[in-house]
């Protein structure tokens, strides 16, 4: 459906994008992890026609998206970074400015507004000017008025920030709706909770750059460890950290130690060491790996830095 | 077309629930305009000021100067005090020195006096001797005040100037020739003009020089051969007869307040100036909230952002120089319908403008504050510049020329074009065509330098 061929996009000295290449199926729920300044928003604002880029294609079911392609655009929509609502026009005129701009007009455009107010539960309140609702009120408004004509692909950039974990859920639940329904999302966020609940593919961007591409499970297999254990830094547990040598890779801070087998290392031999020392089940704890660990590992930095 | 008129709709909707914003294009113009005509009192019938502070000290006895300070009690442009009152609540005559403290103290009732001195005419000085003592706040109430004070002078008091000139003919010519002189000239008046000798010259010696007698009214019939002359009539305003000047209004005779078309059309330009400068750096904020980006992801070109801007201000300038123009009517009697289609004309051209100045703002300022300060720096010094505050006639010469390369000029030249002149359209193009040349001049700057800039991105 969308489909980005080596996209480059810089201001100035700066390379925001850097040869990205990306499509992105009918149907899925796509997301774009990166730390802030990863080249997430330039990627979105890229495939919403707001920049073009300096290098590179962008085509929406074959057509190429650009500035000046009007009749693209009309089959995406965007939920900006910011609440990009007029504050002291009610929920009613904001939807009925921002749907009159696609063509909306009438009956049509009243039954939509009707709908998307009900759909995010703010129809009690819809005459009233939008500085007067809460944050997680505002994201919501701001999530319909980009859903009122229907568009084929929805870009959601960073749509949750500020939001109490309520509303939060609130707009999850309804984009996974929406997503059900055929919808096809690009979600941009730098949760690694929000792109691992939400997303069905997820990409993996940072300094403009897509470091990997694919399913949860397809990422988190690239990690060098599939587990990591975790245990209690004290004199009990000391004997045991001789016996792991070479076994993976061991890392201490905050008075705990970190254990990430390598590949192929089978953990039966991790609890024969335990119980031959004695040191009871309950001070190990087994995770799996998070896309935060994957992040780290292929970037060398955390996503909040 | 049809997004540049939702945006325009969007941003009157904003516009209309906004109080503060309503407020300020329509209230508090209407009231300061108001507040504004009455401190020029545009409405007064009668001109000039009055009441003015002026403290007088007259140590002569020279009845003249006795009827000069009846003269001034009687000018209403000033508010004669003589007296001073003490301590104690009584009153005593002002003295030179009490008016030198009372300067010296500020005392603003005490900011221009005049000292007549007990030797007013003197023996050895051709001209009066008259002290004016001030402690001014501006030249221009100085001025006023000497022209005036000499008007009164002049008025009312010559003969204060012909004893002068008799003291001057006694020291040149001597007491028994100056008599003399005296005498002939009185016997030569009344056999000319009838009268009698000897009381002629005793004007002439007080100073009176025959002008009473020369001062008659001009439909007074010639004496009869042998009958005794009709008594003349005299007229203070001796002098002002003399110097005979017929004033007659050409442009504008029959316009009811000249002064308030100029007060309205001056303050309304800047207060529109002050909103459309407000509107165009809402940019800003739209920018801000990022509504630009969901206006530009959907159908909506840059240039249908800025069509519908232009036009909005427009609409909103024409319609707040209307109101404001309608308000003058109402309160100062300005004649505004008989000349609305070409006065609506000039205020969609005058909004036209200003509404490019503002957009020019908000293309080449870095935020709403930088804009925000640069617009109120520049509206102060067009609207001082171009004639809002104060008639350009007024200024320097330097001034008056830099006065023409502002929007708010023009704009009133305009306004005055229609109300005070009563041009039609076709006297008025001129005008009109520098206002759209300063219009699409600017526009052309802030778009380009919005292409050139970030606002949009």
């Amino acid at each position: 459906m969308l489909s980005l061929q080596a996209v480059t996009k810089r201001y100035g000295s700066l390379t925001a994008l850097d040869g990205v290449s990306l499509d992105i199926a009918r149907g899925e729920f796509f997301g774009l992890l990166g730390p802030n300044g990863a080249g997430k928003s330039t990627l979105m604002s890229l495939v919403a026609g707001l920049r073009a880029p300096d290098a590179g294609t962008l085509t929406l079911d074959g057509q190429p998206l650009s500035a000046a392609s009007a009749q693209a655009r009309l089959g995406l929509g965007l939920v900006p970074q910011h609440v990009a609502l007029y504050p002291e026009l009610s929920a009613d005129q904001n939807l009925r400015i921002f749907g009159s701009l696609y063509g909306l007009r009438g009956t049509v455009l009243r039954e939509r507004i009707d709908a998307a107010l009900t759909a995010v539960q703010l129809n009690d309140r819809r005459r009233e000017p939008v500085k007067n609702y809460s944050g997680g009120m505002q994201r919501r408004l701001n999530l319909v008025a980009a859903l009122l004509h229907r568009p084929k692909l929805l870009l959601c950039d960073e749509p949750t920030v500020g939001v109490d974990p309520q509303s939060r859920n609130a707009i999850f639940e309804y984009l996974e709706s929406l997503n059900r329904e055929g919808l096809t999302i690009i979600y941009s966020t730098h949760y690694m909770e929000e792109a691992t609940r939400l997303c069905s593919r997820i990409g993996i961007i940072d300094h403009g750059r897509l470091h990997a591409l694919g399913t949860l499970d397809e990422l988190l297999l690239q990690l060098p460890f599939e587990d990591e254990i975790t245990f209690p830094e004290t004199a009990a547990t000391a004997p045991l950290l001789p016996l792991l040598a070479g076994s993976g890779t061991l890392a201490t801070s905050e008075q705990t130690h970190r254990f990430r087998p390598a590949t192929g290392y089978r953990l039966s031999d991790f609890f024969a060491h335990t119980e031959k020392l004695g040191l009871p089940p309950r001070l190990f704890t087994s995770q799996r790996p998070t896309l935060e660990a994957l992040f780290l590992h292929l970037t060398g930095r955390t996503l909040r830095e | 077309m049809r997004s540049i008129l939702v945006l325009l709709r969007k941003d009157f909707t904003n516009f209309f629930r906004n109080k503060a914003a309503l407020s300020l294009t329509f209230i508090v113009p209407f009231a300061l305009i108001y507040l504004f005509g009455q401190i020029f009192g545009v409405n007064r019938k009668d001109s000039g000021p009055t009441g003015i502070p002026f403290a007088v000290v007259n140590a002569s006895t020279n009845p003249a100067a006795a009827r000069l300070v009846d003269a001034l009690r009687a000018e209403k442009s000033f508010h004669v005090i003589t007296e001073r009152v003490q301590p104690d609540k009584t009153r005593r005559p002002l003295t030179e020195a009490d008016l030198r403290a009372l300067m010296q103290e500020a005392d603003p009732d005490f900011r221009f006096a005049l000292v007549i001195p007990a030797d007013v005419v003197r023996e050895d000085e051709f001209d009066l001797h008259l002290r004016v003592l001030s402690n001014p706040r501006n030249e221009i109430e100085t001025q006023t005040v000497n022209g005036i004070l000499q008007k009164a002078i002049f008025s009312n008091v010559p003969e204060l100037l012909g004893q002068s000139l008799q003291a001057q003919a006694r020291k040149v010519l001597g007491q028994p020739r100056a008599q003399e002189f005296n005498r002939r000239i009185s016997g030569t008046i009344a056999d000319t003009f009838g009268g009698d000798p000897a009381a002629i010259q005793r004007d002439i010696e007080a100073g009176d020089l025959t002008l009473r007698r020369l001062d008659t009214e001009p439909e007074a019939a010639p004496p009869a051969p042998g009958d005794a002359p009709a008594p003349a009539k005299a007229n203070p305003d001796f002098f002002s007869r003399m110097v005979r000047i017929d004033t007659e209004q050409v442009v504008g005779a029959n316009v009811k307040s000249p002064g308030a078309t100029r007060i309205v059309g001056g303050w309304a330009m800047q207060f529109l100036l002050f909103a459309l400068s407000a509107s165009a750096t809402s940019l800003f904020r739209e920018r801000d909230f990022g509504i630009f980006q969901r206006l530009l992801a959907a159908p909506v070109t840059r240039a249908q952002i800025l069509w519908s801007k232009f036009l909005y201000g427009i609409c909103i300038g024409l319609l707040q120089l209307i109101v404001l123009f309608f308000a003058g009517s109402v309160l100062f009697g300005i004649e505004v319908l008989p000349h609305l289609p070409l006065l609506m004309v000039v205020c969609v051209f005058a909004a036209a403008t200003c509404t490019a100045f503002g957009m020019l703002l908000a293309a080449v300022a870095p935020n709403a504050e930088a804009a925000s300060g640069l617009a109120t720096f520049l509206i102060l010094l067009m609207s001082a510049l171009g004639g809002a505050w104060f008639p350009v006639s007024i200024m320097p010469q330097f001034i008056q020329q830099l006065s023409k390369l502002t929007l708010v000029y023009w704009s009133m030249e305009g306004f005055s074009s229609v109300l005070w002149a009563g041009h039609g359209l076709v006297q008025l193009l001129p005008i009109l065509g520098i206002l759209g040349g300063i219009t699409a001049g600017v526009m052309a700057i802030a778009v380009w330098r919005f292409n050139k800039g970030r606002l949009f991105e």
